[in-house]
């Protein structure tokens, strides 16, 4: 049930986060090298060693791969659950406060495979593995979802695409300063409304950059990690949200989904919201979910979000500064770093609250919401604050 | 649905007619029925409730006494999608874009089923309108669509 009640409250943390940087052409390597990668780093900026890890969560490659890889001794928890990656995030939390382990390493490792761009076929390695044969092209069903619910939330609030095209401009005017972001040359609306169509009403620049590359973070207690070499960022609060009827086609409506289930809970047990918060992150998987966050986290009224934007955007930065001091997706989103299914926005976020966002810092940031995933079976959020 | 020839095909055929689609022993009989061209929706025998897609359990009371029923096959357009490029499918090869819509159907608010649309152009197609149950053909195999209702206001 929707609750107050947060027993973990700033009593985990995340210790560090560290990322390999994004290709949005097929690279020469696996996804476990990227994985390793990323896992390395954070344990050494944390000033750990393998044998301090008894946690491990991911996704791909597994828990059990990462630790054969890695040559983690021993763990005592582990597991790979579905993107996004507040999932694993929730289950880090879980695990850390409940005592099942002290020091999670949790990574994700985004992949260029044929599900998410044909041209991964160019690598024959990214060919194996399962059969994708699907049902064809009569449903609504996956990466469809989101297009369908697109087309809906112009009919019902008359939005026209260039709404949808601030949200794009947005993130790629904030990736041209992050280093590890795979798309960087600056976005224009012309650019944006000559993308070539893929599913009307969304086009190329409305969906996510299939990518390369890999993030990873260490969850341990908020006592531990003050004993560690970089500042903690204490777990203020984390949940996910789904409804029964979560399948794409027979989702309710654009105001009773999993986004709604994330916003009052997150809201009960966080103690800040919109008002107080100096950073905010948004799923951008696709363009119209950004849209809907907006709203649905009240940042504005329902079909409010254009609206939203116009009187929020900063003409010389060519982006979004909510209230002239709030940056949405400062790293410039999975629309422009990369598709990393959630974790793009949580390294960004730990890091600016680390005081360690280079040329993107926001100075002085101590808060940050991420309301992440989608509609239908994947929404989620966290608030993070500095210890 | 006890009467349909087709309840005669084995289930390794039905597999072999519909790959790609998620069969089970919840939906085989859904799967049937599109090969006598009905469009059957599960409906609890005890509560009245439709449910789609098929499960083994009634949602709203948990009866397992749920019922692949025909429906009208009639609604309204709820969602709308043209997809510019998809799955390789026979017959489709989205020069011009494929037109997907997922319909609420009349027999219960929030029930709703995702097919193409035939027999109209395009430009046409949009949410609100007004549409009834067609089939087409696909390898030999039927599929149900939908058409729309001429009266429809746009």
């Amino acid at each position: 049930m929707i609750s107050s009640r947060n027993p973990a409250k700033n009593l985990v943390a995340i210790a560090g986060a560290a990322t390999t940087g994004f290709s949005s052409k097929n690279t020469p390597r696996s996804q476990a090298s990227y994985a390793a990668e990323a896992c390395t780093a954070v344990i050494r900026a944390c000033g750990l060693q393998a044998g301090d890890i008894d946690g491990i969560v991911g996704t791909n490659p597994s828990a059990a791969e990462v630790q054969a890889m890695l040559g983690i001794p021993e763990v005592t928890f582990f597991a790979n659950p579905p993107i996004p990656v507040g999932n694993h995030m929730a289950a880090a939390v879980a695990a850390v406060h409940s005592g099942q382990c002290d020091t999670v390493l949790v990574y994700h490792a985004s992949y260029r495979l044929p599900w998410n761009t044909a041209s991964a076929l160019k690598d024959p390695f990214r060919g194996l593995g399962p059969s994708m044969a699907g049902p064809g092209p009569d449903t609504v069903g996956g990466v469809v979802g989101y297009t369908a619910w697109a087309a809906r939330y112009m009919y019902e609030f008359g939005v026209p695409k260039e709404t949808f095209g601030r949200i794009a401009i947005n993130d790629r005017s904030n990736a041209v300063h992050n280093p590890a972001a795979a798309m960087r040359t600056p976005m224009t609306m012309d650019d944006y409304l000559s993308a070539r169509m893929i599913r009307w009403p969304l086009c190329l620049l409305d969906m996510d950059v299939p990518v390369d590359g890999a993030d990873a973070f260490i969850i341990t207690t908020t006592e531990r990690a003050r004993d560690l070499a970089l500042p903690p960022v204490l777990v203020n609060a984390v949940t996910l949200g789904m409804i029964d009827k979560n399948e794409e086609d027979q989702t309710p409506s654009l105001r009773h989904h999993g986004h709604q289930v994330v916003v009052n809970n997150l809201r009960a047990k966080s103690d800040f919201w919109t008002d107080g918060c100096d950073l905010y992150y948004a799923y951008d998987g696709f363009t119209p979910i950004t849209l809907n966050w907006l709203e649905n986290a009240g940042w504005c009224g329902p079909g409010e979000a254009g609206a939203f934007i116009e009187s929020n955007w900063d003409a010389a930065g060519s982006r979004i500064m909510i209230n002239g001091r709030v940056p949405l997706n400062s790293h410039g989103g999975a629309l422009s770093e990369g598709g990393t299914q959630g974790s793009g926005y949580i390294r960004e976020a730990v890091h600016q609250l680390q005081g360690l966002a280079g040329d993107r810092q926001v100075a002085g940031a101590r808060t940050a919401l991420l309301t992440l995933g989608g509609f239908f079976f994947n929404a989620q959020g966290l608030t993070l604050v500095r210890d | 649905m006890p009467d349909l020839i087709t309840d005669l095909i084995t289930d390794a055929e039905l597999v072999r007619r519909f790959p790609g689609q998620p069969l089970s022993h919840d939906s085989a009989a859904h799967y049937r029925g599109r090969l006598a061209r009905k469009l059957l929706i599960n409906r609890c025998a005890a509560c009245g409730t439709w449910h789609h897609a098929p499960q083994p359990i009634c949602p709203a009371c948990w009866s397992t006494d749920v019922v692949p029923t025909e429906v009208a096959g009639t609604g309204t357009i709820h969602l709308a999608v043209f997809l510019h490029q998809g799955p390789p499918a026979e017959g489709v090869d989205y020069s011009t874009p494929y037109p997907v819509v997922t319909v609420e159907l009349d027999e219960q608010p929030g029930l709703r089923f995702t097919g193409t649309v035939v027999g109209s152009p395009n430009e046409a197609v949009a949410i609100g309108k007004r549409v009834t149950l067609d089939w087409i053909d696909r390898a030999g195999t039927p599929v149900p669509a939908f058409r729309l209702v001429e009266s429809s206001a746009s």
